[in-house]
This record gives structure tokens, C-alpha cells and sequence, in this order.
């Protein structure tokens, strides 16, 4: 297993809150990292609904208005932080995909091998 | 029956300030009661989803509240009164909209229309062969230019039935087909209106009912690509496009709203009358788009290598 590399630090996430990380190389986050408390889920910005489609509306801006579930603003589906499955939307019952990530020392760690491809950062 | 198209869509969103500041960004005027404004007057309207003044949700999750169409006078208002309340209750409040719903669940509204008619000029192109569209020393390319939406274009729903759908809105409405994918649903414009669509459906499972995006007509292809230009550089996230449609012929460039649905501009959009024949073909990318782009970082080829003078 390689080295694992370092996503972002745990305090730049909002407690409750998500951001995107690793990049692709037009600037757009491949990876939607949702903290809470000291545990971090990642998912892959991927929305099962389309391919192609990107969650979220805005740059850092995932989480429903009540901040309990991660949203894809294409068509509204939203999916649970903890085991990224869709409870309501066009893809109910799928679910995002995880990209395995670690907190160690307050950084966020993934595996390179598990990071999207296109993933330049 | 004088329909002329959407006035304005009616939002209950958990995302109240996020969708106010999109909607702004978007270039649609804050008028300070949660009503945003093209600049015919055409609009879109959020509010918080528990406001008791909005229209009650849909069963789905999809934030949708209300489709208000904008008809030509009270002739019109009257003919439609008259034609739903055959089969349904139809009520009418004091400024004398109506409101029902329609055969699929939507609660529509009809009113006299509010917008105001435009008097703007177009995108001015110069094309060899052709008398110049703009005077000698007259700019194309001004990268400061306001880009407003000019008026509430089209609106996609997803609907469990689309046939029971396009029938009410064909036989009740007097709505007419321009051209229709395959088992999806129809092309629809009113009869007050020549554009090509302002009402498409795609058919979902049910629990996807809802909007599935809606559009605003800007002056030009150039300006639309200012317009979704300025909203990836404030970060927002663009769903598809910019491209042109094959049916219709618009320009679009869609973006994901905090509303839960995708807003789109458009431009550049067929205009058809009672001569026209209907176009049928199969949904699929390929009839879906002439040709498709995506936005880049701005970049520029140099004359010599890096490095070098």
C-alpha cells in the first residue's frame, strides 16, 4: 500500500458541515468530504442519479438547508452523510460512492489508489 | 385560448438565503418579497417551505410549488374558468387569478399576465455576405455588459404519465405540439405564443414528480455565455452546457440550483406557426444537442516557447 496522502486538515471542515476536495484539473472537487464531530465521511462527486452530474450547487455548498444530508441540486436527491445513501430524490435507496479517508493528528488522509482518476490535487 | 406562457414559478425551499443569492447571481431582479424578476416582469418566487402562504408541496421531495401562467386578458381567464370547472373545483381570489391543479397534481394558477412587453435590441452579428449587424466602430465583445434574463422562457417537469399530462394541457388548454421525443413527451407551446416550447415533460417513477428545470431567455448566445461565464467564475456549478439544443434550436447552459432544480438560460429559440409539422425522434444525446461544451480556464497561445524571448 502506498504512502497515504494528505486531503485537507479537519479543522478547514465545518463541524456538520462538507467540502470539496482533490480537484480535477478544471479546478472541480472529485471528492465531497462531510465531518462530523471528529469523523470525516468522503464520498466520490458523483450523483447515482446521472453520470456526470456533480452534487451540490456551489463551490463548498453540499448540505441541504437543514444540514443533515448532502444534496444534489440537479434535481434535489439527498443522501445521508454517514453511508452516503439516497432518501429521497431521483436515485432512492443508491448510494454514493466512498473514498475511504482517516483522521490522524487533525489531517484528513486518503489513499492515492482510492482517489478518482482525474483527481490532480 | 390566449395562454401566453409561464409568469412565474413558486418555490418552498429548506435553502431560503442560499436561493435568494442564486437567484440574484443568476441576474434576475430582487424586488425585496422573495419574488425575482426577469426583466419583462416574469419571475420566480422562493419562499421558506413551512410559509403558510405557499400552495401545498408535492408528494415527492421536489420543491415546486406552484406554476402560474400568464394569459391575455379576462376573455381568456373566463374560457379557462369555465373549461376546468367541468371536472374540478377552480378558485378564484380577489385579484382574480385562478387556481386548480392539473391531471398530474400540479397546482397551477392563471392570471393576466404581468409582463410587460420588451422593447430591446437583439445580439447584433456581422456575417459576411449579409448587411453588417452593427455600425462601423461599434463593439462586439464587451466583457462589462449587463447580462439580464429577459423573460421566463420554459419549464420541464417530470411527470409519472406523460400522456395524461399532454392531453390536458393539448385538449383543455389548447396548448400544440411542435415536436415530441419518443415515449418521453411533446414540445408544447400555448397559443399565445410562437416559441418553440414553453412546456416539456419527461416521464420519471413518481416519487420524482416534480421540476425538473427551468429557463430564461437572454438576448443572445454571446450573452449567454457572459452570463454562465460570470456564474462558474462566483463557483457555481454548471449542469450541462453551454450546447444547442436540436429541437427548438436554443443555446442553453444549465446550472444546479440550492432550489433543487436546474435553471437555465437560453437563447436563440425557434419561433413556429400553424404551418409547422411536427419533428419526432428518440431522447438521446445525440438528438438532444447539435454540439456540447464545457467551460475552461482562460488560456491564450503565446509565440515563442516558455522561457524564451
Amino acid at each position: 500500500m502506498t504512502a497515504p496522502r494528505a486531503l485537507c486538515r479537519l479543522d478547514e471542515i465545518a463541524d456538520g458541515g462538507a467540502v470539496g476536495l482533490c480537484p480535477d484539473a478544471r479546478g472541480r472537487a472529485t471528492v465531497v468530504a462531510v465531518r462530523r464531530g471528529e469523523v470525516v465521511h468522503a464520498w466520490r462527486n458523483l450523483c447515482p442519479h446521472q453520470d456526470r452530474v456533480r452534487l451540490g450547487w456551489r463551490r463548498d455548498a453540499f448540505m441541504n438547508g437543514e444540514g443533515t444530508h448532502l444534496m444534489c441540486a440537479a434535481h434535489g436527491a439527498l443522501f445521508r452523510p454517514e453511508d452516503g445513501i439516497c432518501t429521497s430524490g431521483p436515485c432512492i435507496g443508491d448510494a454514493l460512492n466512498r473514498v475511504h479517508v482517516t483522521v490522524e493528528n487533525g489531517v484528513v488522509l486518503g489513499q492515492p489508489e482510492d482517489l478518482p482518476a482525474e483527481a490532480v490535487a | 385560448m390566449r395562454i401566453i406562457g409561464p409568469d412565474e414559478m413558486v418555490f418552498g425551499v429548506d435553502t431560503l438565503e442560499d436561493s435568494k443569492a442564486f437567484l440574484r447571481d443568476y441576474g434576475l431582479e430582487d424586488d425585496g418579497t422573495g419574488r425575482f424578476l426577469a426583466l419583462d416582469g416574469t419571475a420566480v418566487t422562493v419562499r421558506a417551505k413551512d410559509d403558510p402562504d405557499l400552495p401545498p408541496p408535492l408528494p415527492t421531495n421536489n420543491n415546486l410549488r406552484q406554476t402560474i401562467w400568464g394569459v391575455e386578458d379576462q376573455a381568456t381567464l373566463d374560457e379557462i374558468e369555465a373549461e376546468l370547472s367541468k371536472d374540478r373545483t377552480v378558485n378564484k381570489a380577489a385579484d382574480g387569478t385562478l387556481t386548480c391543479q392539473d391531471d398530474a397534481g400540479f397546482e397551477i394558477a392563471f392570471r393576466i399576465t404581468r409582463r410587460t412587453e420588451l422593447n430591446l435590441p437583439p445580439e447584433r452579428i456581422n456575417s459576411p455576405g449579409a448587411a453588417p449587424g452593427r455600425a462601423a466602430n461599434e463593439i462586439g465583445a464587451d466583457e462589462d455588459a449587463p447580462a439580464r434574463p429577459r423573460t421566463l422562457s420554459h419549464i420541464v417537469y417530470f411527470v409519472p404519465d406523460w400522456e395524461v399530462m399532454a392531453k390536458f394541457y393539448i385538449e383543455r388548454l389548447k396548448f400544440v405540439i411542435t415536436d415530441k421525443f419518443t415515449n418521453t413527451g411533446p414540445f408544447l407551446r400555448p397559443q399565445a405564443n410562437d416559441d418553440h416550447h414553453v412546456l416539456f415533460m419527461i416521464q420519471t417513477p413518481p416519487y420524482m414528480q416534480g421540476i425538473e428545470h427551468l429557463a430564461f431567455h437572454m438576448k443572445g448566445p454571446t450573452e449567454l455565455m457572459l452570463a454562465g461565464s460570470r456564474m462558474v467564475k462566483m463557483g457555481y456549478q454548471s449542469f450541462w452546457g453551454p450546447g444547442r439544443h436540436k429541437f427548438g434550436s436554443n443555446w442553453f447552459w444549465y446550472f444546479s440550483s440550492p432550489m433543487g432544480v436546474n435553471i437555465e438560460y437560453d437563447a436563440d429559440m425557434d419561433k413556429h406557426d400553424g404551418d409547422w409539422t411536427e419533428r419526432e425522434a428518440p431522447m438521446s444525446p445525440e438528438n438532444s444537442q447539435m454540439f456540447l461544451f464545457e467551460n475552461v480556464e482562460k488560456w491564450a497561445p503565446g509565440g515563442p516557447p516558455k522561457g524564451k524571448a
